[in-house]
C-alpha cells in the first residue's frame, strides 16, 4: 500500500509537470515570436506572459500540492 | 526569547513575518517624516520605488485606479518579496525563529482572503450597492453558478500558488543539497531569487486585475 501511495504521489506531479511544460512551451515560444516581431510591445506581451505563465503553473502547483499530501501519508 | 515566543503558539514564519513588518513599518516612518518638495536620501529612493510600482499598475488597472489601491497592491508587492526573500538568508528554516513565512498555507491563505473582500468591498463600492452581483448574470444567466464558483475558487488559487511555489521550490533545494551538496543548490538558490519576484509580481498582478475586474463590470454598464 505505501509503494502505491508512493507512486501515486510520483505520478501526480510527473503527470501534470509534463502537461503544464508543454503549455508553458507554447506560452513562451509564442510570446517570444510576438516580441520579436514587434518590439515595442515586448512589454506588454511580457507582463501577459508571465500572468499565463501563472495561470498554467499554478495547476502543476496544485498537483504538487496533492504530492506532498501523499507523501506525508508514507 | 524565541523559545518563549514558541511556547504561546508562535511559528517561526510568524516571528520572521511580524520582524519584516515592524522593519518596514520603520523604513516608511523613517522616509516619510520629514517630507520635502525636493526629495533627497532615503525619502528619494523610496519615492522612486513607489513612483515604479504605482507606473507599473498605471499599466493594468489605469491610472485612477492604481492611485487608489496602491496602498493594498503596493504594499502586497513589497511584502511578499521581503517574504519570499527572507527564505533566501543563511540559516533560514534551519536557526531558530527565521523560516519564509510564504512557505506556510496560513500567510498566504491571509492574504488571499483580504484581496478576496477586498474585492467585493472594490466591486461593491464602484456599482454603489449589492447590484455588483449581478456581473454574475451577465452574458447568460444560467452560467451563474460557474461564475459564483470562479470567484469563490480565487482566493484558494492565489494562496495555493504562492504557498505551492515557495515551499516547491525549498523542498527541490533542500534535496538537491543531501544529493550534491557543493555548487547545485547555489544554482536553486539564485532561480530562487527570480522566483520570489516573480511569484510577488505575480500575486500583486493577479490582485490588481481582479479590483480592476470588479470596478470595470459596473463602469461598462453604465456607458451602456
Amino acid at each position: 500500500m505505501t509503494g502505491l501511495i508512493a507512486v501515486a504521489a510520483a505520478l501526480a506531479i510527473g503527470i501534470a509537470a509534463f502537461g503544464s511544460a508543454l503549455g508553458q512551451g507554447n506560452v513562451a515560444s509564442k510570446a517570444l515570436e510576438g516580441m520579436a516581431r514587434q518590439p515595442e510591445a515586448a512589454g506588454m506581451l511580457r507582463t501577459n506572459m508571465i500572468l499565463a505563465l501563472a495561470f498554467i503553473e499554478s495547476l502543476s502547483i496544485y498537483a504538487l500540492v496533492i504530492a506532498f499530501l501523499l507523501a506525508a501519508k508514507i | 526569547m524565541i523559545s518563549a515566543l514558541h511556547n504561546i503558539g508562535m511559528t517561526d514564519g510568524m516571528i520572521t513575518s511580524s520582524i519584516i513588518t515592524i522593519v518596514l513599518s520603520i523604513l516608511a516612518i523613517v522616509a516619510g517624516r520629514h517630507l520635502r518638495i525636493v526629495p533627497s536620501g532615503l525619502q528619494n529612493a523610496v519615492e522612486m520605488a513607489v513612483e515604479g510600482l504605482l507606473n507599473f499598475f498605471s499599466d493594468i488597472m489605469g491610472r485612477k485606479l492604481a492611485r487608489q489601491y496602491l496602498p493594498l497592491v503596493g504594499t502586497l508587492f513589497i511584502y511578499i518579496l521581503c517574504c519570499n526573500y527572507s527564505g533566501l538568508l543563511p540559516g533560514a528554516g534551519e536557526i531558530n525563529g527565521l523560516s519564509a513565512p510564504t512557505n506556510s498555507i496560513n500567510c498566504t491563505a491571509a492574504m488571499a482572503i483580504t484581496v478576496f473582500i477586498m474585492t467585493q468591498v472594490a466591486g461593491i463600492k464602484a456599482a454603489r450597492g449589492p447590484k455588483y452581483y449581478l456581473h454574475l448574470f451577465k452574458p447568460v444567466a444560467f452560467i451563474a453558478p460557474l461564475m459564483a464558483i470562479e470567484m469563490l475558487v480565487r482566493p484558494l488559487s492565489l494562496s495555493l500558488r504562492l504557498y505551492g511555489n515557495v515551499l516547491g521550490e525549498e523542498t527541490a533545494t533542500h534535496v538537491f543539497f543531501q544529493l550534491i551538496p557543493i555548487g547545485v543548490p547555489v544554482i536553486m538558490q539564485a532561480l530562487s531569487i527570480l522566483m520570489g519576484l516573480i511569484q510577488a509580481l505575480v500575486f500583486s498582478l493577479l490582485t490588481a486585475i481582479y479590483l480592476s475586474e470588479a470596478c470595470e463590470t459596473e463602469e461598462l454598464e453604465a456607458h451602456e
